[in-house]
Parts: C-alpha cells; structure tokens; sequence
C-alpha cells in the first residue's frame, strides 16, 4: 500500500517500487510507493522482481516516462532522472563510527520558530519538540549533539568514581578425593564420606543423593537432566556480596542432577539428560569447562513434585548442604594457595551515557525460579525466591551479580537456560563493567511470571525504574523463548516509550523466533550459536557470550548517537551475525572469537535422531 | 398528451474482436447505449401502489392523508419531520392502507406515463424558486436523496454548480438519454440551482465517450458563459460526489468535508432537470427515470430507458412493462452494477430508484473459500457476504482497502481519493494467508487493476461484485484497466477537461490542493493547506508543492 512522506523518509534507501498503475507523465511522491516492509513476501510469491530497482530516494521526485502496472519496480529506464542518493545515516548496526553531528538547520529565537520557503516542492520538515518548545532547556547544544562514540563525550562534571570494589581470590584443585572430613589439603578437596545421607535428611521431598566425581578422563558417562551448574566460592570475614573479598575454587564446579523416584527427569520442555560429554556445551559461562572436575550430585525427587515449585527447590537445599560444608573449608585454606587475584571496581562515570542492564530471569515456579542474594556466592541461606518477590524487578549492582547474587533454579530449554554459574562470569555485565565509554548504572534483575496481566504488571515497574535511574540506554536480556518472549518484548516496549534507547538479546533463531513485538523492539541480538537455529537440548549452547555482548554494547551505543539500525530479515539469517561480527573486528581492530557450537561435540544418539536432519 | 404504448428497446450490438497474441478468439460484446428518450409505456399494476415514507435523507415522514382519502396525481399524502421532503401521489385512486412505512393507494389497473403537465402543480408561485423546489419534495435522484431543497439553500459564495452527468454506473443510460432529449430543459435548470444557490459558475461532468451527449448539452449552451462542460475518463468512479470536486475544481476534499467546504453543490442530473419541471410546471416528484436491464425477454440483453415511471409501482411491473423476466435468474438488482443492491418483486420503485437489472442465476462455487476487500466505492461488506453466499462461497477473510473510511462510525465508507488506488498487494497476500482460493472484490477500476497486479499471481482467483451483472449483459468483467484515467486527445472548444497534471494539453484542471486530515467546516477552496502531528511529539509539515511558504512556529 502507498505509504506516508514520513515513512518514505525512513525508507529512503529501500527500493522504489509502484503499489498501483501509474501513467507516464507521473512525478513520484510518497503516495506511490508500495510499503517496503511487504517486498520479502511479495519476491518469494514471484509477485516482484528488485533487479535494478532504484531506492525511494532516488525515485522519488523523477517522473514517469512510460506507464506501468502495481508492484513493478521503478528502475532508471522509466524515469527521467536518477535523483542524487541522499547521504544517510543507515549505517549497519554495529558501527560504532563516530557520526558527523548533523549541525543545526533550524534557528532557534525565543522560543520562536520560523521558516520561510519562497518556492519549493516536495519539501518536508521535522521539527523535533525539544528544539520547538525547549524555552529555556539547558545546554542548548550540547543536549542534542551530545556524542557518546569515540570517548570524547564531555565529562565535565564530576568525573569517573568508584562506588565499590570486589576482589576474587582463587584456589586451584587438582584433585577431588572422597575422605573422612570436607577439607582442601593444598590443591585435593576431600568431601566427607556419608554427607549424601545427611544432605537428603534434609529435605523431605529428596529421597536419595548420589554423590560422584567426574574427571575429564570420564566425561563420557550417563547423566540424568542438569538443574544446575555452580561456582564454589565464599565470602571472607562478613564481607556482602558483591564487596569485600571472595574465595572461589578453580577447575571445580558443582553439577546437580536428577529425577523423580520413579525416573522422570526434573526438566519441561526438553532436557540435558545423556552422555555428558554429547550433552555440555562445555566452556559457555552457564557450563563447566572442558578439565573442570565435576562434583555431580544426583537427586531423586518424591514422584510428580517435579513440577510443584517444593520438589527443584529441595534437590537445591539438599545440594548446597554439601556445598556449604566445602565453602567452609574453603574459608579455612591458607592464603598462601591463592593462585591469582582478581579486582572488579565498580566505577560511575557521570557524563556519559547512562546505561542500565535489565536481565528477565524465570520466575514461573518449580525448575523456573530464581533465588536471589543469598548470603554466599551461589547459596541458599538469605536468599529470596523471585517468585515470592512477585518477580518484580530487583536493582543489583553489577558486582552483586559476579559474586553470584543469583542462585539458579532453571530447567526450560537447557541451550538456551542460564545456570547459577552464568551469572557469576556473565558478559554482558563484564563487558558493561570494563567499558569506559558508559555510565554503567546497575543491572535489574526482573522475573518472568505465568500469567499475562502479572508480565504487564512487571515490564510497567522495569519501565519506571529505568526512567528513576534516568537511563539514556538499556540491554534488556532473556532466557528461554516463547511464553517469556511476551513480557520480554513488554519490557522493551516500556524502557522505549520513555525514550530510552534499547538493544533486546535472546535466543531467537528458528525457533525462538519473537512470538510477539512492539515498535519499540528494532534492536536486537540473537544469542543463537546453534548451526540449525534451534533449542538443541545442549546444555548451555544458545546462551549470551562475549561475541553477543559486544555486539549489544556497540549496537546500544549506536542507537543513543542516532545512528539507524537496520531492519532484520525476515528469515533468520546467520550471516547478519558475521557480518556485523566481522565489521566490529574490523573496526575495532580487535578480533572477536566466536565460541565453538554442538558441531565440536560428539554426536549422541538423541541428536542424531532429533535433530541431525533439522 | 401520446397514450401509445410504445417502449424504447435499445438493441446492442456485438462486435467481435480477436485477439492477436491467443489462438483463441473472445467475443466481446459492448452494449451501445443509444441516447434515446422520451419512451411513453402502460403499466400494468399489480395490487396497490406503494408510497414510501422513506425515500431521501433524513427522517420519514408523516401521513397528511388517511385511508379513504381521494388523491390526484400530484396531491401532496405526506410531509417530512425535521430534514426530509414532501411525497406527492404518483397516481389518481383511493387511500387503501398507511402503515409505519408507506401509504397504499389503489388505482387504476393500468397506469401510464406522466407528463410533465399531469400532475397537479404545487402552491408556491414561480418566482418563488426555492419555495417551488422544496414543495416539489426534490431529493437527489442520483441515489443519495439528500432533499435538494435543503442542499441549495446553503448560500454559496459566488461557488459552483457541479452537475453530476457522469452516469458512472456501467449499463444504465437514462441520464445520457435526457441529455439529448431535455439538453435546453436541463440548462435551464442549472441556472435556476445557480440562482437559488448564489453560484457565478455551473459546471456540467460528462465522460469523454458520450460525443453524443456532450454535442446535445454544448449546443443547449450556446451563448451562455457562465455554464461549461467538463471532460471525464471513462473510468469508475468518478460520479462521486467528492470525485467530480476533485475533477472540476483541482480540490480533493476529506472525507469529512462537505462540498460547501469547497464552495460547491454537487447535483445530479435528472435532479437538475425534475427541479426545472418543479419551478416551470410546479410539477412535484411523481415520477422518475429509470432504466431496465439483464435477463428481460425481447431486450436481447439490451437497455431499455422509462423516461418517466410512476413512483410506487412494483419492481414487477415495471420489469413487466419492460417485456418480462426471461427465464430463470439469478437477482434482481436495484440501482446501477456497483453500488446496486439486490430487490424484491413486489419492491417498489422510489425517488432515487435508477436501474432495475435482472441477473443470469449465479455459479456454484461448491464451498470455496473466499477472501472479501471491501472498498467505499462498490458493495459494502454486508453485500459482499450476500453475494458470496449467493456463489456459495465461504468467507474466510474481509479486508477493507486502505482508503475505505468509516468517518462517522455508522458503517458508511467514503473513499479518501475515489478512483486513485492506494495499493492492494498487503490485502492480497492477508487473503491468501486466509487460506482463500478466491478473492471476491468491489473496487473501483484502478483498485480492481491493482488486484489484478497480485491475486493472480498469488493463486488467487479474482471475482468482481459486478462480475454476474456484467457478465448477463455480455460485457466484458472488471478486471485490467487499460484506459487512460485521463482525459487524452482533442476536447470541444470551451470544455475543460481532467487531463494528466503533467501534460500541458488545453482544458486541464489545475490541481489546487491535496487537503488530508482537516475538520469540517474549514475552507477548502483555498489553495493550500496540510499539517500533520506525529506521534512521537514531533510536527511533520508535508508541502506537496507551493510557493512563498511561511511557517512559524509560536509558543
């Protein structure tokens, strides 16, 4: 259909294609030109030909020279004249190009604007209101110039200042032996024999833990469904999380899996269950890493309470009892085995951009919960369900979340699910913490409920808080896809009618193609790393990694200079992230290594019948 | 006056054209419209004649007579309340029945044609020009009914006079008829309007093809400089009311203006030439021209034009008086192809009834499903799904085109440029989503082509609402336009002429305004205006074209 003056402008470089018969003799306008966001489905029908086709801006204004039917596209042998491309600011997503500020065009004199065009033809005029009405705004330029890329934002006030500092002290371990007392004898953990018992009289619902060690020698055994992947830290002294000092051992991780009595795997919509070495995409920040030993424990669950918030949550309790008792001994070990140290200030930078990281975590009960700020890094003890929180939003600093504020209980979609140790070593939040070029405000963590009007009822409050932090940009994260793809788009939606720029992130592909949207949702990043686009029940596969979150920041940045994101595909086209991985590299002059995907794994049987020929 | 019962029957001719890209030759028959009036006929009635209460704008109106009364051609039964206009007896007999609805008159069993001095003439004397008007009980006899009197009695400021000649309806021809039969009469009724209405200027629309007509009315004109002929394509629509504004004075109007708003009356034709008779004669409406089509036995599908058929009587006997229904049929439609709807029999025929056209049966369709795109300037959606049923289709989708606009909310769509198709393709593609295999369509000749440019190719097949009465008639389906919708080639000295803007051929219209958005009331007659608020809090002004432009902006 003809489309607006407004809309042509924002399709200047679209082609020019004619919605009706137009007659020779025509001069092309607006009122024209078939909508450009309809051409994928008209060039698959066959209905339309692009080859040679001039853009809007080129057509528009030209005239006819020979008459022609609807959906024939304007090439340069109908016009008269080829109009001169104008320059625009269509750059690709990621570009972070310091663009040319524009310069003022408009003369402002108290609070009065005038225009006088003596003749003219075709001519449009935008008049942003800030400028119109701004009597008396501040800044008069620096306000709307005011230019992030390239570092040379002004800091005139204040300058950078560090709000809190986290330091990490690791502890290497060779070797997990089972012994007569939780100890770490210089690099060997030694877990007490007979703990499993103690563990599971804990918790009603947990009929049975089985303990074991998996050593790299060993990854190809039988695992039932992973819940959970954790660092083993702990704090020193009284430190909170997030300041202080944190003790975390290396090449270790805890791994909890498990089923109910009569063997139905803890998980809903797929599972990791199989061979741990065809089912861990090894080295993702949710996953072990390919060497870490793997102290697995395996519960079985009271039958049917799989589903029932109760049952995941005490297979947790029963877990974090054991390790408890090696946080302990963490705390005993002797400093002089500290290996390497690590410092994460949290820095503010007023005068830059400010940004604020909004990750939706699940929040629907049982395997979809969350448990928040517990007194140890990834423990239980004082930590709060975000269901019991409502899953409104809950403002961390982003120190909070590397020392792991965010117990996991999590089971939807293993590729694409974030464990409790994702958190802990998130990149978005890395590469936010460590960007110079941005006011990192915080990150808001914000649940995912079940039903519709709750997930409007949160976005609204994601909204709020994010116009009280006053941000300018916002990366708004999900896990999963699907039902949570509704309140996700919910948020991005609230952030953007602030007029806050923001950049989604989540598994989309294929399958997670966005279910719904909003005008607000033009930025986005899709966190997919599998070769067919879908949830391919590896663990951890699909889930943000560094080459994402650097995407996201440049996308974001380009999004808060003014700078045009280019509209998606319509079909999910790997190639969209290479080529904006590629630009950044070149750009940069930093490489980006992408992560390895299920191709490097060994194929399991599963795979092979589910998903080879997808 | 002449009792011969004689009916004028227009045979068409049918001329064979081959195509030469195909092997195969079609036969495509254009119905030839002479322009042949003056038709005098006997009407055999069938039971009582039917005066409706209803039968212009407004509110019914009320009886003046009651049962048993004696009327006369011409004598006043029933007066409006509020906006409305006066109904005359179309025939001499008894008050028999008055109902919510109509009054029943019996009568004699055949009736003829009225002349204009039967009837008896009404009270106001002659000079008082809209006193006459308004006692004749004028509407609209286009089809809209809006009542003329009220119309011309807003003043104009030295405005126009459009005389809507365009006949856009495709088979009718009764217009064309009185423009060669009436030409001085129908003058003279412009200038009466132009009088009534304070208008310097009369403006009479007639499509390019009617060489006939438009030699009638130039030669009617013939030392008058106040009234022009304007030249339209041969496209559909163009008789809108917004439509002809647009050709003639360059000013395409919202659809929430009226033609005031562009210091303009749009009138009919036959209305120019009925207020005429009203103010020479004092003759009230009793009668009205009508032309009858299709399925009529000895008409050899053929038009047959009543110059002048006793408002009230039966669709039946009408259709009898014409030769009778030949065979089985499918509906009988009243009005023209495009915005006719489907009649009854014992319906009976009103101030704006201007076609009676009787259908071949439709096809069986056998339960497809069928996408409807409904457009303000043909069938509504409620005839849509009628004549869907009729083919026994199964609706599975309704669009609306994008320039279908619903501006008072009461379900009656006004096109936002008549004619100037916005683009199909978005509506196609939801229709084939739908899982139609049919599309089943009312647009207007540029819109139907743009279905064209992509339903095919969706796989879609491409019925047009009119597809069943153009088809009974032998003429060929609306599908492609191939016509120019522009007026080309040389026009009469002293015509004006709906000329492509860009040509420089004498006669064109200039294009004084592209008004969108705008409130009623505004003066549209001015050469420009257009401003548009965004959303997003920002002022967009969109200037087609102009010159010494000013615009300030002020707290």
């Amino acid at each position: 259909m003809s489309i607006s003056a407004e809309y042509a402008q924002e399709h200047i470089n679209d082609p020019a294609v004619l919605c009706c018969r137009r007659e020779a003799g025509t001069t092309l306008s607006h009122h024209d030109f078939e909508d450009p966001a309809i051409f994928d489905d008209l060039v698959s029908s066959g209905l339309l030909k692009l080859d040679g086709a001039l853009t809007i801006g080129q057509a528009m204004g030209s005239t006819l020279t020979k008459t022609l039917d609807s959906l024939n596209a304007i090439t340069k042998d109908c016009v008269d004249k080829v109009q001169e491309a104008k320059a625009s600011a269509a750059a690709t997503p990621a570009a972070p190009t310091a663009s040319a500020s524009v310069g003022n065009t408009t003369t402002v004199s108290g609070g009065k604007l005038k225009i006088h065009i003596g003749e003219g033809k075709g001519i449009d005029l935008e008049i942003p209101m800030g400028i119109a009405a701004g009597a008396g705004a501040a800044a008069p330029s620096g306000a709307a110039a005011g230019a992030v890329a390239g570092g040379a934002a002004s800091s005139a006030a204040g300058g950078e200042k560090v709000v809190r500092t986290l330091t990490r002290k690791h502890f290497n371990i060779t070797e997990v032996k089972r012994g007569d007392k939780t100890k770490i004898d210089g690099t060997t953990l030694y877990i007490r024999k007979g703990i499993e018992k103690e563990a599971v009289d804990t918790q009603e619902l947990v009929h049975d833990l089985k303990l074991d060690i998996i050593t790299k020698d060993n990854y190809h055994v039988y695992s039932e469904t992973i819940m959970d992947t954790q660092p083993i830290a702990t704090k020193e002294g009284d430190a909170e999380l997030g300041t202080g000092v944190t003790r975390v051992l290396d090449n270790v991780v805890m791994m909890l899996t498990g089923t109910t009595d009569e063997g139905v795997q803890i998980g809903e919509f797929g599972s990791s269950e199989g061979y741990l070495d065809e089912n861990v995409m090894w080295n993702r920040p949710s996953c072990p890493d390919h060497g870490d030993i793997i102290i697995r424990g395996t519960v079985k669950i009271e039958n049917k309470k799989n589903m029932e918030r109760p049952g995941p949550l005490a297979a947790h309790k029963a877990f974090d009892v054991i390790t408890q008792e090696i946080r302990l001994a963490l705390k005993e070990l002797d400093e002089k085995y500290c290996v390497s140290t690590e410092e994460f200030k949290q820095v503010r930078r007023p005068g830059k951009k400010k940004v604020a990281l909004v990750k939706e975590i699940m929040g629907q009960g049982a395997m979809h919960d969350n448990l928040i700020l517990p007194v140890e890094p990834v423990g239980i003890l004082g930590a709060h369900p975000n269901v019991d929180l409502c899953n409104v939003p809950v403002v961390c600093s982003p120190l909070e979340v590397l020392d792991g504020c965010i117990h996991a209980l999590t089971c939807i979609g293993p590729a694409s699910k974030e464990q409790s140790r994702h958190y802990w070593r998130e990149p978005m939040v890395l590469e936010m913490l460590f960007d110079e070029e941005i006011d990192f405000a915080g990150v808001i963590f914000v649940g995912s409920p079940q039903i519709n009007s709750e997930k409007f009822y949160v976005s609204r409050r994601v909204g709020m808080t994010c116009e009280a932090m006053d941000c300018d940009g916002a990366i708004v994260t999900t896990e999963g896809f699907g039902n949570n793809h509704v309140d996700f788009v919910s948020h991005i939606e609230q952030i953007g009618m602030r007029g806050i720029k923001v950049v989604g992130m989540s598994f989309c592909a294929k399958q997670g193609a966005l279910v719904v949207g909003n005008k607000y949702v033009t930025a986005m990043v899709d966190n997919n790393k599998s070769e067919a686009g879908i949830e391919n029940e590896i663990l951890g596969n699909n889930t943000l990694c560094p080459e994402d979150a650097v995407r996201a920041i440049l996308m974001l940045k380009a999004e808060m200079t003014g700078e045009a994101i280019k509209k998606p595909e319509k079909e999910w086209n790997p190639n969209v992230k290479s080529q904006n991985i590629e630009l950044i590299s070149s750009v940069t002059g930093k490489p980006v290594e992408l992560v390895k995907n299920e191709k490097s794994l060994p194929m399991s049987e599963k795979y092979k019948k589910k998903y080879a020929n997808a | 006056m002449a009792k011969k019962s004689v009916v004028s029957k227009v045979k068409k001719s049918s001329v064979k054209a081959t195509k030469t890209t195909t092997k195969a030759s079609t036969k495509a028959k254009t119905g030839t419209k002479k322009t042949v009036d003056g038709t005098t006929a006997k009407f055999k009635i069938s039971g009582d004649v039917q005066l409706l209460l209803k039968q212009h704008v407004g509110k019914p109106c009320v009886p003046c007579v009651k049962k048993g009364d004696k009327v006369s051609i011409g004598t006043l039964i029933a007066k409006p309340q509020g906006l409305g206009a006066n109904i005359h007896s179309s025939v001499k007999g008894v008050v028999s029945k008055i109902t919510d609805t109509a009054i029943f008159i019996k009568t004699d069993k055949v009736l003829s044609t009225i002349g204009p001095n039967d009837a008896i003439p009404v009270s106001a004397k002659k000079d008082d020009l809209l006193g006459r008007v308004t006692e004749a009980g004028v509407v609209g006899m286009g089809g809209a009914g809006f009542p003329t009197a009220v119309k011309l009695s807003t003043k104009l400021n030295d405005g126009y006079i459009l005389v809507n000649a365009a006949e856009c309806e495709p088979i009718l021809a009764h217009n064309m008829a009185q423009l060669v039969r009436f030409p001085k009469e129908t003058v003279k009724g412009i200038q009466y309007a132009m009088k009534i209405a304070n208008a310097k200027q009369g403006i009479i629309a007639i499509k390019q093809k009617h060489s006939h007509e438009i030699e009638s009315v130039l030669k009617a004109l013939k030392g008058i400089d106040n009234i022009r002929v304007h030249l339209l394509p041969d496209i559909y629509p163009m008789g809108e009311e917004r439509a002809i504004i647009r050709e003639t004075l360059g000013i395409l109007l919202p659809v929430t203006a009226l033609p005031s708003d562009a210091n303009a009356h749009v009138i009919n034709v036959e209305t120019v030439l009925r207020l005429y008779e009203a103010i020479e004669y004092g003759r009230p409406i009793v009668s009205k021209k009508i032309t009858v089509s299709g399925k009529i036995k000895g008409s050899d599908n053929g038009v047959i034009v009543f110059s002048d058929v006793p408002i009230g009587i039966k669709v039946r006997d009408l259709i009898a008086a014409a030769g009778g229904i030949d065979g089985d049929y499918g509906e009988i439609i009243m009005g023209g192809p495009f915005m006719g709807r489907p009649c009854k029999l014992d319906d009976p025929i009103t101030k704006t009834t201007g076609g009676i056209i009787v259908t071949e049966p439709f096809k069986d369709y056998k339960g497809a499903k069928v996408g409807l795109l409904v457009c303000a300037c043909g069938a509504n959606e409620d005839r849509l799904k009628d004549i869907a049923k009729k083919y026994n289709m199964n609706v599975v989708d309704v669009e609306y085109c994008k320039q279908a606009q619903d501006p008072k909310g009461n379900g009656v769509y006004k096109c936002e440029n008549p004619g100037n198709c916005p683009g199909q393709a978005l509506k196609c593609m939801n229709i084939k989503k739908a899982g139609a295999t049919e599309i089943l369509i009312s647009n207007c000749s540029d819109c139907t082509n743009t279905v064209m440019g992509s339903a095919p190719g969706l796989g879609l097949n491409v019925h047009h609402s009119t597809d069943h009465i153009f088809e009974t008639v032998g003429m060929p389906v609306q599908r492609h336009l191939t016509k120019s919708k522009f007026v080309e080639g040389p026009i009469p000295e002293g015509c004006t002429a709906s000329r492509n803007p860009e040509s420089n051929e004498p006669g064109g219209i200039k294009q004084r305004a592209h008004a969108e958005g705008g409130s009623k009331g505004a003066d549209y007659s001015k050469p420009y205006q257009f401003r548009e608020n965004t959303p997003d809090g920002e002022l967009l002004i969109s200037i087609e074209s102009g010159s010494d432009i000013s615009i300030k902006y002020e707290d």
